[in-house]
């Protein structure tokens, strides 16, 4: 069992920070919702290391990424299955 | 190169991968993206098999968002860890032999200039401590002293990290490394007073502890090699499993070792800092002859 990052889209949504999207090693793994204005993972790409949950919680004081058993995710949103897209409402 | 070249044939679309036509449809070709756009647009980078929390694959995912005419470029590499990540770009990448590096990109670069003489085409070395400081030193340093237009960048991870944790000539003295275990006897190399030596157009030191200063410093490198000398990056990449270093804490470690002794500096030459404040300075965008 391996844990992936999850994002409180709601307290994230509320501060358009973007950092996690730019600390993040993998590309394309934290992407940003145009239209909600909040950073989601692809679940499929996240490797675990818990550096945005870092970044959050310390560099942007938004303790908004938790990390999350990959078992416990709810419609996580793979990006191998529809590729990239601007807004999670379009991926879904 | 325009985005034509690159767009699929009308009615192929469905044979090629998805991967491929958000490239076309959304990637960061012809319009050059910024740091602060990551996670909006599809990034050159497809997925690899480095190591969960790499600083490396961190600032190598910031070079490909920070390279001013990516359609235009080629990266020249060579054994290590970098070239895993490295290799899944949408961008050239010439695997050269250990110690071949900058000679191959020497030749490249000329030759390049010889068959698209309208076109700027960006020639960038991108290889460990290891690749260039110890087996590839010869060729870093002629390559230097020729004052070859290319962009030379360390990724500066202190250790041999690809075939099990030896000492290299960037490890700093007394480490104990796995396969290094009465510690390094040697100094540090200080590459970038070498650099100064050789007659580096542009030297920057830095670690990836601000995205933003990363992706500025890498463009200027690029652009400064184009016109005036050769320029070289030395990045500092942690190997987080050789030195032990917990994924959570991976940045806390290159800002700890940043305010230690790998701050930020950068040289300029002066024929350099004259091109940057009055011509560089001012482009904007991807850059097109």
């Amino acid at each position: 069992m391996y844990s992936v990052a999850d994002i409180d889209v709601d307290i994230c949504g509320a501060t358009k920070c973007r950092l996690c999207t730019q600390f993040c090693p993998e590309s394309n793994t934290i992407l940003y919702d145009s239209v909600r204005g909040t950073a989601y993972v692809a679940v499929d790409r996240c490797k675990g290391c818990e550096i945005c949950v870092g970044i959050c919680d310390d560099l942007a004081k938004h303790e908004a990424i938790k990390m999350l058993p990959i078992d416990k995710v709810v419609d996580g949103f793979e990006i191998c299955k529809v590729g990239f897209k601007e807004s999670l409402v379009e991926a879904k | 190169m325009s985005l034509e070249t690159i767009k699929v044939s009308p009615g192929f679309e469905k044979y090629l991968p998805k991967e491929y036509q958000d490239l076309v449809d959304d990637g960061p070709f012809v319009k050059q993206r910024k740091v602060s756009e990551m996670g909006s647009f599809k990034e050159a980078i497809e997925e690899h098999p480095m190591c969960a929390g790499c600083a490396m694959t961190l600032f190598i995912r910031l070079t490909y968002v920070a390279l001013p005419s990516l359609e235009n470029s080629v990266i020249v590499g060579t054994a290590g860890c970098g070239r895993l990540a490295i290799s899944q770009g949408a961008v050239p990448f010439i695997y050269g032999n250990y110690g071949d590096t900058n000679a191959v990109a020497s030749g490249l670069k000329r030759g390049l200039d010889i068959r698209f003489p309208n076109q700027e085409k960006d020639v960038v070395v991108m290889a460990g401590d290891g690749g260039l400081a110890d087996i590839g030193f010869h060729a870093v340093m002629h390559s230097w002293f020729r004052n070859e237009k290319f962009t030379t960048i360390m990724l500066d991870n202190e250790v041999y990290g690809n075939t099990g944790g030896q000492e290299s000539g960037m490890t700093q003295k007394g480490t104990v490394m796995k396969m290094a275990p009465l510690g390094k006897k040697g100094e540090k190399m200080d590459m970038i007073a070498l650099a100064k030596t050789s007659g580096v157009a542009y030297i920057a030191r830095v670690a990836p502890t601000n995205p933003t200063r990363v992706a500025n410093t890498i463009r200027k490198a690029v652009l400064i090699a184009r016109e005036v000398g050769p320029t070289y990056i030395q990045a500092y990449t942690s190997c987080n499993i050789e030195y032990a270093i917990p994924t959570p804490l991976v940045m806390d470690d290159a800002r700890e070792v940043e305010a230690d002794r790998y701050g930020f500096t950068e040289y300029f030459t002066d024929e350099a800092k004259s091109y940057w404040d009055n011509t560089g300075r001012k482009i904007k965008g991807t850059v097109k002859k």
